[in-house]
């Protein structure tokens, strides 16, 4: 028995999500070169690592900017004036959800239930939380994301 | 009726970032009766004496699922920890995890010694990802004690899938998967993870081992009610005074809960159990909160009067459409025709013949879908057309 | 005795194989008592008594896929209705394949299925031989009640061996399930999620010149006009069948 740790097809298989991940935080997304790059390595089709990126919300196959902000929609964040929250991030930022700032510094999605509905509005920042949200608070919060 | 805490009892108590604060609170003393004194079949006798059910929504009793594993053949065995809460409004697993992640830890250990397993994962989801370092310090901290005695636990992530908390895609995420539901059987007590025979279990549910193994069956199955013993951590959310994580003894009142601990008014409706749960209008307010009434994963989401029902089946129905895995016919197509149906009535465009429709399309997709996402889907249109039929035939086209 | 590994195709007698036991088991299938090997689905027993279940994503030999839920059962004692072909049976099962309640909810499924189907059977070249058409038909399924938002996608026909028409796909898997147990290079996959779902075949690109090669597995077994070889006008046609009932 040798001391270096051989993996199991499926336990490298297993990585593929966190490998997604990774790329993405590297290079804003899950691009082809990503997918190609994975599935050389991984021994798999590239379609399967297509099917595994295209399913999870958090990856995109789509260029991201370097801050991505993440508003919560769902029923209780709506109830507490979500709409004015991302009105006054649209407002701040000149893009509405789903687009990216010309400069790339900022891309804003809307997203379901993101368990933070005791302190509704809430929005994620680079998977940061932010709670107890007022339009008021939004300038101040955006400009600490360089 | 106060609050009871047996599951939340460390939390706001303990410091969750060192262990010696737990430690002082009785920490592991559960898991060393349970390694020295107890045997693995006699673990799972006293959880299933106790009668603890699943608390993350399908209430399956706890120990009947862990004798499968214990019982199954095969060396490697695994135990997952559920912590992919994503049920709209559902937060409690987050709380448990800031405020005492350590009684969780214990509670896998216990798991693993009872079932035969050595190794285990904790599924969070990627909106928790503030909590990872929180949770890695944890598990380093019991690991460095030396509690782990030979077990593996790993922190598994999501990446952005309610569907993910369904176990069997719980599962296929954690192999690298879509993380689509699987048919049972078989089922993952004898063929789970990679194929080996694995439990999985909620967050609040494995929180309630070690007190269990220290207190007896008998102490546990005191609370509650006949058929849902222990108490139950519920999320309150929406239009209440006081937003938050609060503990009763299952089966009180739903009234309690809301009007009383979390302060709400002129209450219209209660939804209890997130997207996928039952809708109660205010004149049900007197519904115990148990498994064979209303539950859940505790969710419990409050509209005072101002709100429109409709707006808010459509919202309902609009998160699940965008969450449902796609793999079954009745789940893929009918969230989606229930969404578009009922953005018709959100405009005033609905007609009488589409409500007729929606009470088929709800009965095939509950009987016919693959797992609980698709069986539960119609549930909030299904309520509301009972409890407020009315608001639908408001907005009818005329 | 061993558990199934679900990462591999493997033959549906070996899916269950842990149950295995030597004795023939006794179920109730619609009132009538029959005795079937131990191992077999409730779908594969049915059909052996001469019991024939509607199913759109079965592939007699490979695991089941379990997606399209046509092949929805009663099973005494269940919640639900049970899959048919994913479901093994066991000593004293009472099953009911054509109960009204099953039939409604299949008939359902099949509307569920038109919501989003294109309105082109008149001019598809598979309207004759189509699985769908034909089911519905047997379940007298009308003009759907259901509707939902149609997906379009470009003919793919670059490729000189098979034509595809992903509007036209009901989800089935087949082609996946098919191409995978054929080929050591798989060609498709399942991408996206929800209403969404797509059988992708590289980075979700249409099938090019060189993609495919010679099995037609795929095609043979799609139950609906989103694979059909090419067919130039006076070419035979696959069959000369066609389904007006209902």
């Amino acid at each position: 028995m040798t001391s270096k740790r051989v993996k199991k097809p499926s336990q490298e298989r297993a990585e593929l999500v966190e490998r997604l991940k990774e790329a993405q935080r590297h290079h804003g997304c899950v691009s082809e070169e990503v997918i190609a790059a994975l599935a050389e390595s991984l021994a798999i089709p590239v379609h399967e690592v297509y099917g595994v990126a295209s399913f999870y919300s958090f990856l995109t196959t789509r260029p991201l900017g370097r801050n991505v902000i993440l508003v919560c929609k769902s029923l209780p964040c709506h109830l507490k004036g979500a709409e004015m929250i991302m009105e006054a991030v649209a407002k701040e930022l000149g893009i509405g959800p789903g687009e990216t700032t010309a400069d790339g510094r900022f891309s804003f999605e809307l997203t379901n239930c993101i368990g933070l509905c005791d302190h509704a509005p809430a929005m994620l920042i680079n998977q940061d939380p932010h709670l107890d949200l007022t339009p008021e608070k939004i300038k101040q919060i955006l400009k600490s994301y360089k | 009726m106060p609050q009871q805490r047996v599951v939340l009892k460390n939390c706001e108590v303990i410091d969750p970032e060192r262990i010696e604060s737990y430690l002082a609170k009785d920490g592991f003393k559960a898991l060393a009766k349970a390694r020295q004194e107890m045997t693995p079949e006699q673990i799972t006798n006293e959880i299933k004496a106790s009668g603890l059910r699943g608390r993350g929504g399908a209430g399956f009793p706890c120990g009947i699922k862990w004798e499968g594993a214990r019982t199954a053949p095969g060396d490697i065995k695994y135990v997952i920890c559920n912590a992919d809460e994503g049920e709209v409004g559902t937060f409690k697993d987050r709380y448990i995890l800031e405020k005492d992640p350590f009684t969780l830890v214990e509670g896998i250990l216990i798991a693993g010694h009872a079932i035969g397993a050595k190794q285990g994962y904790i599924y969070l989801r990627a909106e928790y990802h503030h909590l990872l370092q929180h949770l890695q310090s944890t598990i380093d901290q019991v690991t460095q004690r030396g509690f782990l005695n030979g077990f593996k636990l790993e922190i598994r992530e999501g990446a952005g899938a309610y569907i993910c908390g369904e176990e069997s895609a719980l599962m296929d995420s954690i192999e690298g998967k879509r993380g689509e539901a699987r048919y049972r059987p078989p089922f993952p007590t004898t063929s789970g993870l990679w194929g080996k025979p694995t439990i999985i279990n909620n967050v609040e549910t494995l929180m309630n081992i070690p007190p269990i193994i220290l207190n007896g069956a008998a102490w546990f199955s005191q609370m509650g009610t006949e058929r849902s013993k222990g108490t139950k951590v519920f999320s309150v959310s929406g239009d209440v005074e006081k937003p938050g994580v609060y503990e009763m003894a299952l089966g009180s009142p739903l009234r309690e809960l809301v009007e009383d601990l979390a302060g709400a008014k002129n209450i219209k409706m209660v939804q209890i159990g997130g997207a996928t749960g039952r809708v109660l209008p205010a004149e049900k307010l007197d519904t115990p909160l148990a498994f064979e009434a209303v539950l859940g994963a505790g969710a419990v989401t409050v509209y005072n009067r101002s709100r429109d029902v409709i707006d808010i089946v459509h919202r309902t129905m609009e998160f699940l459409a965008e969450e449902s895995c796609g793999k079954c016919t009745p789940c893929r197509q009918g969230t989606e025709v229930m969404a578009e149906v009922l953005a018709k009535f959100a405009k005033n465009e609905g007609s009488l013949k589409e409500l007729q429709n929606l009470a088929d399309l709800s009965s095939a997709m509950m009987l016919a879908s693959m797992c609980g996402l698709g069986q539960a889907a119609p549930n909030a249109v299904m309520d509301s057309l009972q409890y407020f039929r009315g608001e639908y035939e408001k907005r009818v086209a005329s | 005795m061993c558990a199934p590994d679900h990462s591999k195709n493997i033959n549906r007698v070996g899916l269950f194989s842990y149950l295995i036991v030597e004795k023939k088991i006794s179920l109730n299938i619609n009132g009538i008592n029959v005795s079937a090997r131990p191992g077999l689905t409730i779908l594969e027993a049915a059909r052996e008594n001469g019991i024939d279940i509607p199913t759109l994503c079965h592939i007699p030999d490979l695991l089941p896929i379990g997606a399209c839920r046509l092949c929805v059962v009663e099973v005494a004692g269940s919640r639900t209705l049970v899959g048919s072909c994913h479901t093994p049976i066991a000593e004293g099962m009472v099953i009911q394949t054509h109960s009204p309640k099953v039939i409604a909810t299949r008939r359902v499924l099949v509307e569920l299925m038109l919501a989003s189907h294109p309105d082109a059977c008149l001019i598809c070249d598979k309207a004759n031989i189509c699985e769908l058409r034909r089911i519905a038909a047997d379940l007298e399924v009308g003009l759907p009640r259901f509707r939902a938002r149609k997906h379009y996608f470009p003919v793919e026909d670059e490729n000189d061996r098979m034509v595809r028409d992903m509007s036209k796909c009901v989800q089935c898997r087949r082609c996946v399930m098919a191409c995978k147990s054929q080929s050591g290079q798989p060609l498709f996959s399942m991408a996206y999620r929800g209403f969404d779902s797509k059988v992708i075949y590289g980075n979700d690109q249409p099938l090019d010149r060189d993609a495919c090669r010679d099995c037609d597995a795929c095609i043979e077994i799609c139950p609906s006009g989103a694979l059909r070889k090419p067919r130039k006008p006076g070419e035979e046609r696959a069959d000369k069948a066609l389904f007006i009932k209902g």
